[in-house]
């Protein structure tokens, strides 16, 4: 909880800092090599080295030296069309390479490109004036439009929760007085009135008690710092990997797998940097890589040990969504537990949502539930009536 | 023992009214009276104080922050690995003693069970307690950890240089290395034990049986020119005679045994025949209490039975009689009886005196036994030991002649008849290596000890049966720092290669031929690995000639025993056998098959002697001055014949088996070639004082209700329902108020064939490991605690000097109308839509009311908490060290741990069939009879437990339930449960 709070002052920092980049953002166009370029400059980071060794293509020291301006920018939006015209540079840069096709880069108007290049010019340095206030109007644009949601939800409830503790103390001091009152100074004549207030609070006490007790043991909202700041943003949003990418056992096992690090491999064997944190986070993928000593993540969803779930009844079987239970998760930095995992969160759906019951042939054996279905008695079969509601179907 | 449980001797009287004895219930509830004194004199102050404790405690564990879980993946997941489900790898349990080819269950890289292997031709996925409870061998507090040297720790690199340097002086000097080892059946060890030979040529290999066979062995060579066992087919035979050949429980391989046994006397496919078993023997027995016929005889004139009906059927086929000593037992009828079935019966015997298995052959020769019952080209590969091997070798150590002694998985110096000798003896050998996996009396007296691998982290090969050849393979990286010996005696003999790839080179070049299937190496390979059993159609040649003339000179120079005094019959049980896995938990909490003991042994003594010498149950004896033992009242065993068990007495093995009964190894006699497990003329004298006995059924008579059913072969030919009348007329009594359940789609439904049911107790074991079931320890079961889900009822009938013995497994009979479900206060208990009764632990507060309205006692209640689930440490009670971290990795992650406070049942093996039904599911396809298995009917050898949909009119439960012979237990209360039983048949004549 204690980072939500540092989150929200953090939030409130930024926004200020939001103001002043809009304001710098009216002069914007004169300046060159904000740090946008060097967040386009990763694309070209995953086939150019800007010195030492030749990666895919030329190194692009000096690359601004080589070619002209014009040239260039026509280059890298579609070097490809440039070559099929027959420009002889091109060509001859082409067969340089082992006739490798540089991607093209529609999106990327003159401007920008231009900034790239003057970005390499000035041997990958960004403006650091720009660097520090876009940088902060970034993270803030980013944190507050996507946290903003559940950020909201959130303080709500702890607001809730405030406040319940609020009244319980205030309830309790009322009790106090009216009993010191009742018994010692006995300013009320009328003892009803002793005995009504008396009665109140102790409804308002039990009343916070009882959903304090409720809520006891769970971990609605949690989120843990993870040992990597990693970001399921940067992975599923902006990348669009797909859950089952990294989670791979979702649909087959019980668990849905926390990824192992030669899965984590596969793309950052590539990319070794990244555009939030830079070096630092990504390269503890490589410690733990190098040194073999496996990632310890912090678990988000915790269930009871007396309760037993499996994702491939609910992935795979029910075709449930992962959001349906785990939120948007493409839209947060920070993994944050959604719902409280309660037995009623369970049941709920469990009473609401309709069973395969006509794809899944597992579902053939119900002959009466299928005979009904076909009279009309009922519309629809849910998890319930195929015993999803009976005890041991999660505790054993 | 300071504390005293009185337990009534007139208990067992069950004839006499016992109106003077408080009922059982009062006297447990008297006890636990009287304990929960003892262990908290909670007054009213303390109460409060406590109250008051729990409540403060309760709000400053509410203000605190959740313990933080971590989840942390493989750094590299292999790919056949999927977090949180279980991969099956073939492997086989052996131990000296017993063998089985096994799956083992490996969850998230921990084995945690062990099931039967469907693809053996042997053991056809049967299991024994035993093999069910290895598993925990592997997580024993006591294994050895790390390489020592004269008792403290070192390095592979370090004890190697030295032992490496004294084998070199050694074999400079040209001294003798003797290597001792159990009867080797891996072709591999073989060839690594002859490399080591090749390397150290003055070696001496010398194999030691703890549970020795030589008696047949040395018959076998004198009949047919070579030691061997053979083939035993009780599946062949119409008739079968044992001499004390327990073979269901623990003679040679009883797994294989109760799978044929149980077919010749399988009933439920429509059947008319069934085969016919009369027994001989002193004690009563697993296989005896099986018997159509049991005939109790002293285990010294068992050889004068023998050579009568060796006598009779020389007569009944036209050869002459020759002069013997009297039997006992008049034999004509049983010879007429066996001629009858002549080709197709089977007469064995368990002693180890050469002489009466010589008169055994003789007997099956005569019925033509061999060819027909008893197959001489196939070879059991297990107990090939002689047992003057050791006795020799021990010699040749006494006289100094031997330099080095490498003892390899086995423990003389526990379960040696003469432990002193070779105790003695091990002293006079400067050289001295221990490869045991456990901590043992042998490993103790060595100086350098190089720990083996546990069987499922090593590899390795068998051949139990000429051509049957099965794999081991790791399933799980050793814990410890251990070395396969295999691996020690490679390094020694200086070859730079493990195991694995010896083995792999082994059968490439012995094992290997290229065929269609297998084209390459390769293929072959992985075909036997994962498939962990392979079979050739090897043969022994040449042995189908029988010669008799041994077995006539024996019968012609048998002497009548000496005196009629008392005998003491020693005798291997189906829990803790040999003693060699004596410090696991489930096998000691085991109860035996037949006198519902655990926790210890004990002399068993016939009703009539401890009536003639006023002796009572628990009552302390010494045998020939011995150290005491407590007396059990045993029906049914012979009138002069006391018997007890081995394997018990363990002084070095663990807190769980140190100190638990006695070790009678020491009586074995040295009956000149063999080591007999009897001894003529004991005395017995009473000691002082008494020790409790543990027993989980103390009550024997099924007090006149038709709890288990019974008929004869006879009567249910003529009338399949024999025996099960009664269940037609309860059936029109029964009356209710509600409407019948009807379930939709599935309803779980268990039936178990008593006919099949040999009561051998695997089920148990099974059942304890598949669900957590927690280990109470001794004093528990004596109040009754003990928590089996499942359990063997056992009942006498007739007279209680020559009973008769019915068995019936009971576990939660997931009534239809359940008893218990109607009481529980918080509805912790209810049924669901599948038929289940089912158990819902968090919401249990432990009132109890159900296991008091349950009329099958099957409920059971967490008095302590025994498996560490408990977050107050206070609650537990751990007698034998359960809840170390090294135990608890046996625990399966699919089933609640208890705690303390909370009732628990059969479930059904509700994973199980979650399990299945999750898999049905994904495959969209409806569920198949017989793909749901309980952790019970998986392990049995018999097949005697049937489970599947009762809805599913051609499931084969469903057939069970069809069948005349079935029947509830205690159905005229009319709980109707999903359990059925159906009756037991004897082969007898009335």
């Amino acid at each position: 909880m204690k980072q939500i709070f540092f989150k929200q002052a953090q939030a409130i920092v930024l926004s200020k800092l939001c103001l002043m980049l809009i304001i710098l953002f009216s002069f914007g166009e004169l300046f060159a090599q904000s740090p946008e370029a060097e967040r386009n400059y990763q694309v070209c980071r995953a086939c150019h080295n800007y010195d030492g060794p030749k990666l895919i293509g030329p190194n692009l020291i000096g690359v601004n030296d080589r070619h002209e301006q014009d040239w260039l920018i026509r280059f890298i939006r579609n070097s490809q069309e440039m070559i099929q015209a027959g420009d002889p540079e091109a060509v001859r840069l082409f067969e340089e390479n082992d006739q490798l096709i540089m991607t093209p880069n529609e999106h990327l108007s003159d401007e920008q490109i231009i900034d790239i290049l003057l970005y390499i010019e000035n041997g990958l340095q960004v403006d650091p004036e720009l660097a520090a206030a876009a940088a902060a109007a970034e993270t803030d644009e980013e944190v507050s439009a996507v946290e903003d949601q559940w950020q909201l939800q959130m303080a709500k409830e702890r607001d809730a929760h405030r406040n319940t503790g609020t009244t319980f103390i205030i309830t309790l001091i009322i009790l106090l007085v009216v009993l010191f009152d009742m018994f010692v100074t006995k300013l009320i004549k009328y003892k009803i009135i002793h005995s009504v207030l008396i009665l109140i609070g102790l409804v308002v006490i039990g009343e916070i008690a009882y959903k304090e007790a409720a809520v006891f043991g769970r971990q609605q909202y949690y989120q843990p710092e993870q040992p990597i700041w990693f970001s399921h943003k940067v992975h599923a949003d902006q990348n669009e990997i797909d859950c089952q990418y990294c989670h791979t056992v979702a649909d087959q096992g019980k668990s849905a797998g926390i990824p192992s690090v030669n899965v984590c491999m596969n793309c950052h064997h590539q990319v070794k940097e990244g555009q939030i944190t830079g070096k630092k986070e990504i390269d503890k993928i490589q410690k733990a890589w190098e040194t073999g000593e496996p990632i310890e993540w912090i678990r988000v969803y915790n269930l009871p040990d007396h309760v037993y779930f499996n994702h491939a009844q609910h992935v795979e079987v029910a075709k449930i969504d992962c959001a349906e239970c785990h939120g948007e998760v493409e839209n947060m930095h920070e993994v944050i537990q959604i719902e409280d995992l309660s037995m009623r969160w369970c049941l709920d759906c469990h009473r609401t949502t309709e069973v395969m019951f006509e794809s899944n042939a597992f579902y053939t054996a119900f002959e009466k539930l299928h005979d009904q279905v076909r009279n009309g008695t009922i519309k629809s079969v849910t998890a319930d009536m195929v015993g999803g509601a009976d005890c041991m179907k999660c505790h054993y | 023992m300071e504390k005293k449980y009185v337990r009534s001797i007139e208990e067992l009287q069950l004839d006499e009214p016992r109106l003077d004895q408080p009922a059982g219930d009062r006297q447990f509830i008297l006890g636990m009276e009287k304990e929960v004194k003892k262990m908290s004199s909670t007054t009213r102050r303390d109460f409060l104080k406590t109250f008051g404790f729990t409540i403060a405690s309760a709000a400053i564990a509410s203000s605190c922050e959740q313990p933080v879980r971590k989840a942390i993946p493989f750094l590299i997941q292999p790919e056949e690995v999927m977090p949180g489900s279980a991969s099956y790898y073939a492997s086989t349990f052996y131990d000296g003693v017993d063998y089985c080819s096994i799956l083992v269950k490996v969850r998230d890289g921990r084995p945690i069970k062990i099931e039967g292997n469907t693809l053996s031709s042997i053991t056809k996925g049967g299991t024994n307690s035993r093999t069910q409870a290895a598993i925990l061998g592997l997580y024993d507090n006591e294994r050895l950890k790390f390489p020592m040297e004269n008792g403290s720790e070192t390095t592979w690199e370090q004890i190697d240089e030295k032992i490496l340097d004294e084998l070199e002086q050694i074999k400079a000097k040209n001294g003798t290395i003797a290597i001792l080892t159990p009867t080797i059946i891996s072709p591999s060890t073989k060839a690594v034990l002859n490399t080591f030979e090749e390397a150290y040529p003055n070696t001496k290999i010398v194999a030691y049986d703890a549970i020795s066979s030589a008696g047949i062995l040395q018959a076998n060579k004198a009949g047919f020119g070579k030691a061997f066992i053979p083939s035993y087919r009780f599946d062949k035979a119409r008739i079968i005679v044992s001499f004390d050949a327990d073979f269901l429980g623990s003679w040679l391989s009883p797994i294989e045994y109760t799978k044929q046994y149980v077919k010749g006397r399988d009933l439920t496919q429509g059947q008319r025949k069934m085969s016919r078993h009369i027994h001989f023997e002193g004690n009563m027995s697993l296989t005896g209490s099986n018997a159509d016929h049991r005939v109790q005889v002293k285990p010294s004139q068992q050889k004068l039975v023998v050579a009568s009906l060796l006598n009779s059927l020389r007569l009944a086929s036209g050869q002459a009689t020759i002069t013997a000593p009297a039997s006992p037992i008049e034999t004509s009828l049983l010879a007429l009886e066996l001629l009858e079935h002549k080709g197709a019966a089977l007469v064995v015997s368990g002693s180890n005196d050469p002489e009466e298995q010589m008169m055994v052959n003789a007997i099956n020769e005569l019925l033509d036994s061999f060819g027909n019952t008893i197959i001489t080209e196939k070879h059991l590969k297990v107990r090939q030991a002689d047992d003057q091997a050791l006795k020799q070798l021990i010699h040749d150590m006494e006289a100094n002649k031997i330099d080095a002694l490498l003892v390899y998985d086995v423990n003389p110096a526990y379960d040696y008849y003469n432990s002193k000798a070779f105790v003695n003896a091990l002293t006079k050998v400067k050289l001295t290596i221990a490869m045991t996996v456990t901590d043992d009396e042998t490993t103790a007296l060595c100086t350098y000890v190089c720990p083996d691998h546990h069987f499922l982290e090593a590899w390795n090969d068998f051949e139990v049966y000429t051509g049957h050849y099965s794999m081991a393979q790791p399933a799980i990286r050793p814990i410890f720092n251990t070395r396969a010996a295999h691996d020690s005696l490679l390094r020694w003999a200086g070859i730079e290669k493990d195991y694995r790839s010896f083995m792999k080179d082994y059968w490439q070049e012995h094992l290997f031929t290229a065929s269609l299937a297998d084209l390459s190496f390769t293929d072959f390979w992985n075909k036997r690995v994962h498939d962990g059993v392979f079979d050739t159609r090897k043969t022994e040649n040449g042995l189908t000639h029988f010669d008799p003339t041994a077995s006539i000179e024996a019968l012609s120079q048998l002497k009548a025993p000496a005196s009629n005094g008392l005998d003491l019959l020693l005798y291997t049980n189906v829990s803790v056998g040999s003693g060699k896995h004596a410090n696991n938990p489930w096998l000691q909490e085991l109860p035996d098959p037949v006198s519902k003991v655990c926790w210890d042994n004990y002399v068993a003594i016939s009703p009539r002697l401890a009536k003639e010498l006023d002796l009572k149950d628990e009552q302390l004896v010494r045998i020939n001055g011995s150290d005491p033992l407590p007396i059990l009242i045993q029906p049914g065993q012979e009138y002069k014949t006391l018997g007890v068990a081995l394997g018990y007495g363990r002084e070095r093995a663990g807190k769980p088996a140190n100190g638990v009964g006695r070790n009678m190894f020491g009586f074995q006699q040295n009956g000149g070639d063999t080591l007999l497990a009897f001894v003529e003329d004991v005395k017995l004298e009473k000691a002082d004082g008494t020790l409790a006995i543990a027993r989980t059924q103390s009550h024997h008579s099924m007090e006149g209700r038709s709890i288990v059913r019974e008929t004869t072969l006879e009567e249910y030919l003529t009338d399949p329902q024999s025996g099960n009348e009664i269940r037609k007329e309860i059936q029109e009594h029964l009356k209710t108020l509600y409407p019948k359940i009807e379930y939709d789609g599935l309803h779980w439904g268990m039936a178990i064939d008593l006919n099949a049911c040999t009561g051998c107790n695997a089920c148990v074991v099974s059942c304890s490991v598949e669900n957590n079931v927690p280990v109470v320890g001794k004093e528990q079961v004596i109040m009754a605690r003990e928590m089996h889900w499942i359990r063997i009822d056992r009942y006498y009938t007739d007279d209680m000097d020559n009973p008769e013995l019915v068995r019936q497994p009971v576990m939660c009979q997931h009534c239809d109308n359940a008893p218990c479900e109607n009481v529980c206060p918080v509805a912790a208990t209810t049924h669901s839509n599948e038929g289940l009764n089912q158990m819902a632990y968090n919401r249990c507060i432990g009132t109890r009311y159900c296991a008091n309205n349950c009329p099958y006692k099957v409920r059971r209640f967490n008095y302590f908490d025994h498996t560490g689930a408990d977050a107050f440490k206070g609650n537990r009670y751990d007698p034998v060290e359960m809840t170390t971290d090294l135990r608890r990795m046996v625990l399966n992650p699919d089933v609640t741990v208890r705690a303390k406070g909370v009732i628990e049942k059969c479930s059904f093996c509700v994973q199980r069939i979650q399990d299945k039904k999750l898999l049905a599911k994904k495959q969209n396809r409806p569920l198949r009879d017989g793909e749901v298995i309980p952790a019970c009917a998986q392990a049995c050898p018999a097949d005697a437990i049937v489970f599947g949909n009762l809805n599913d009119k051609n499931s084969k439960v469903s057939k069970y339930y069809a069948d005349a012979r079935n029947y509830h237990l205690l159905e005229e209360l009319h709980t109707l449960p999903s359990v059925g039983y159906l009756t037991k048949v004897k082969n007898k004549t009335v």
